[in-house]
């Protein structure tokens, strides 16, 4: 079952990473960077996983398992679905400067089209 | 003042800016230049803190504090580690204070614009600064992906600064795909590193790391290594720099080529060096090859440049790849000098920028071609780029020469006679390149069209003060080398030291003399050979056209991102690659795999003192683990702000709020401790 989760994972970098290398338009690029950043989320979950493990909150143990089982490490890595909370807070700011560089493109030059927008290079 | 209050005091230079930035946009609205004023107060103060720290740092202390008072326990640190070490602190000093003399330089070029544009201006460049010097601090590597965040947030803004302007647009997407790309890297690379090993300290993982470095370690390695050398600007992850620094405004320029870009080179020494230490033999290899490349194609790309602003942006290139080759020499000759050219590289790449940027703010001129006559037309200006250009050439009387001299000497040590002969001819190109740069725009005959310079008392200062540390870092090197960059490189080069510095507070790291001959005959001939060939190829590169390796090179940066994200990509891919297989076909380091291991350092994580033992371990561990997890329900201060991660809901907080009866039921655990 974990197995499955990083396979997607590694497909959606993939589909990601080849929307990034290979579309010239700059949203379809800000689309396929998100898809790329969703995968790492789920790649860092599932790292976090533990077979038959609870969510790592310690008030109030859920049925069936004590607060002992919990101390004993039977819970989901708590720091690696940190890691995804805070990233996904930067990714979140991170679009919002994409897609209004994106608009300030499109009004400029009027075309969402990467290969358009290349006055700088050599 | 002992050295808990001083390590106390650690979190302030990064605070005072972020303070400084929130304080900015607000107070644009009393006056235009407030915001740049309190940004320069809350600079001074971030400078003066870390002067405080100073003279116990450099005598060889580690002054380490844990935010939260979350100490580590049994060598398990719970808590975001700031930690004061000589590199960090040079690397810290040198943002507050050159941040400082540029936002000076700005209140005087740019104090004409309107008071929203000053107040985010002055916003986003302490925002930047605040994540360098958080960035040289932190000893963790989570918080380091955290201010490469911000850093990274804050130059998108400050590259867009000029709205207007439409290369500025083009700049910020391409900074933004490429950037992005590299904070996926880390990203994953530290979520491995923790998966694996249960820290993020870097102490902890140093220790970790010892002597069992498996296959998931080195691609961690590889990840980290290719995602910070995208913030270096390393070929060939350098698609976003030039367009970058071309598009932002003079001061902005100066910023990131002299203070953002030895980011990455300050995070590839902490990855390296002190996290994984002896461990990370071979890719000093690879640090030298990347270096070498970026040394001689950046000089070449600089030497074919029309724009003064990307001819010294593409030698930033040059220069972080000359940096590189200083440090894969892991000598500490070698290693002080690629620390030496750190602080060289930001002066007088500073001063440089200045100068482009005051000559595009003065005359609306950006390609060397219009401009010319410039000596008469701004003398102050022409005298302040012939120091910098002076300064990178690595002429005598100024910095360069004695950094440039400290890396050959390291490579001579380690007998690499074909990189040191590369890294002599890249030079010869830089001089040239900056060369060709000053007699185009300077010295060349032109119609004069009458003086052009008013230079403000801002912009003076900002220009004299960089001119002068050039010069006073390149006459008296002796001071400098023995008190502030001998320690720096003694932490790298003894990673154990600082680690249990980190981790127990009690170690220090011992002296060391790197030797610098100044009058050597060697380098002294090496020097002027440098200038005889670097002026005919000048002239001759002025007559000629464009040799068949420079066109190519320059058809290859044809603007596309996508183009440039491939690169990026590949390069990332190759470093893995090199990374993973080189241990194996040296010989070097120890390939093992095993869950022994695994468990062996997993258990207790970060997360506020739960062990994550999940997969197995004797009954012993299971009793150290119970014992840790004591350790912190009863040593933690129950009322601090504790809560490291966030989220790692502190065991102490969830006893208290359900009363005496919950955390009493907590505390029992213990008891199977003797059993």
């Amino acid at each position: 079952m974990i197995l499955a989760n990083y396979l997607t994972a590694a497909a959606l970098f993939c589909i990601g990473l080849y929307a990034v290398l290979t579309r010239r338009n700059m949203i379809k690029m800000v689309m396929g960077l998100s898809l790329m950043e969703g995968s790492t989320y789920l790649f860092m979950l599932s790292l976090a996983y533990r077979g038959g493990s609870t969510a790592p909150v310690l008030l109030g143990p859920p049925p069936g398992t004590s607060m002992r089982a919990l101390a004993h490490g039977n819970v989901a890595d708590p720091v690696l679905q940190n890691f995804c909370l805070t990233a996904v807070v930067i990714g979140v700011a991170v679009t919002a400067v994409f897609l209004s560089v994106v608009v300030r493109i499109a009004q400029h030059y009027r075309t969402l089209d990467s290969d358009r927008v290349r006055e700088m290079r050599g | 003042m002992t050295g808990a209050a001083l390590g106390s005091l650690l979190p302030l230079p990064v605070a005072l800016p972020i303070g400084g930035a929130v304080a900015a946009p607000l107070l644009a609205r009393i006056s235009a230049r407030l915001p740049i004023v309190v940004s320069l107060v809350a600079l001074g103060a971030a400078a003066a803190v870390l002067m405080l720290e100073a003279p116990g740092v450099f005598g060889g202390r580690v002054l380490a504090h844990y935010l939260g008072l979350w100490h580590p326990v049994h060598g398990h640190a719970l808590g975001i580690a700031f930690a004061a070490d000589p590199l960090g602190l040079i690397f810290a000093l040198a943002a507050a204070v050159i941040g400082a003399l540029l936002l000076t330089y700005t209140l005087s070029e740019l104090g004409g614009l309107g008071p929203r544009e000053l107040g985010g201006y002055a916003c986003l460049f302490q925002l930047l600064l605040a994540a360098l010097i958080g960035a040289a601090l932190t000893a963790d590597l989570f918080d380091l992906f955290v201010w490469f965040e911000v850093a990274a947030l804050a130059s998108y803004g400050l590259t867009g600064f000029f709205l207007e302007r439409p290369i500025a647009l083009e700049a910020a997407f391409k900074i933004l795909v490429l950037t992005t790309l590299a904070s996926f890297s880390i990203f994953t690379g530290a979520g491995l590193l923790y998966a694996r090993h249960g820290a993020l300290n870097y102490a902890q993982l140093q220790v970790a790391l010892r002597g069992h470095v498996t296959a998931p370690d080195l691609v961690a390695l590889g990840l980290l290594i290719g995602g910070f050398a995208t913030k270096a600007g390393l070929i060939p992850f350098h698609g976003w720099l030039a367009d970058a620094h071309t598009a932002a405004p003079g001061p902005v320029s100066a910023l990131f080529s002299g203070l953002m870009v030895n980011l990455g080179i300050v995070a590839i020494l902490r990855v390296v060096f002190s996290i994984y230490g002896p461990a990370s033999a071979p890719v000093l290899g690879l640090l030298l090859t990347v270096g070498l490349v970026s040394a001689l194609l950046g000089a070449m790309l600089a030497l074919a440049q029309d724009d003064l602003k990307r001819l010294l942006a593409y030698d930033t290139v040059s220069q972080m790849g000359i940096l590189a080759v200083g440090l894969s020499t892991g000598t500490a000759a070698g290693l002080g000098g690629g620390i030496y050219h750190l602080v060289s590289h930001a002066l007088f790449k500073s001063l440089l920028f200045l100068c482009a940027g005051a000559i595009v703010h003065r005359t609306g001129l950006t390609r060397l071609a219009e401009m010319g006559g410039l000596a008469r037309r701004m003398p102050v200006i022409t005298a302040a780029f012939v120091v910098g250009a002076l300064s990178i050439a690595g002429i005598p009387p100024f910095n360069g020469y004695v950094s440039l001299g400290l890396i050959h000497q390291g490579l001579l040590e380690r007998h690499e006679t074909i990189p040191l002969a590369l890294m002599l001819i890249a030079q010869v190109i830089t001089i040239a390149a900056l060369g060709r740069a000053a007699w185009l725009a300077f010295f060349r005959r032109a119609p004069d069209r009458g003086r052009l310079e008013q230079l403000r008392p801002g912009m003076l200062a900002g220009l004299a003060s960089l001119a002068g540390c050039c010069v006073a870092f390149g006459v008296a090197p002796g001071f400098f080398l023995e008190n502030v960059i001998a320690p720096a490189a003694a932490g790298e080069l003894h990673p154990g030291r600082y680690a249990s510095a980190v981790l127990s507070g009690a170690a220090r790291l011992p002296a060391l003399k790197i030797p610098f001959d100044y009058a050597s005959p060697g380098e002294l001939a090496l020097v002027a050979a440098g200038l005889v060939v670097a002026g005919p190829l000048t002239w001759v590169y002025l007559r000629i056209s464009e040799p068949a390796a420079i066109r190519v090179l320059r058809a290859a940066h044809n603007g596309s991102v996508n183009d440039y994200a491939a690169y990026a990509v590949t390069g990332t891919l190759a470093v893995i690659a090199a990374v993973s297989l080189l241990p194996r076909l040296s010989g070097h380091g120890t390939v093992s795999g095993g869950i022994a291991h695994r468990v062996s350092t997993h258990v207790v994580g970060q997360d506020g003192g739960l062990p994550i033992a999940s997969h197995g371990g004797g009954r012993g561990r299971q009793a150290r683990a119970e014992r840790l997890l004591h350790a912190f329900v009863v040593r933690q201060p129950v009322g601090e702000p504790g809560d490291p991660q966030g989220l790692g809901v502190p065991v102490t907080r969830a006893g208290q709020r359900d009363g005496a009866a919950s955390s009493h039921e907590l505390l029992p655990v213990t008891d199977d401790d003797g059993q």
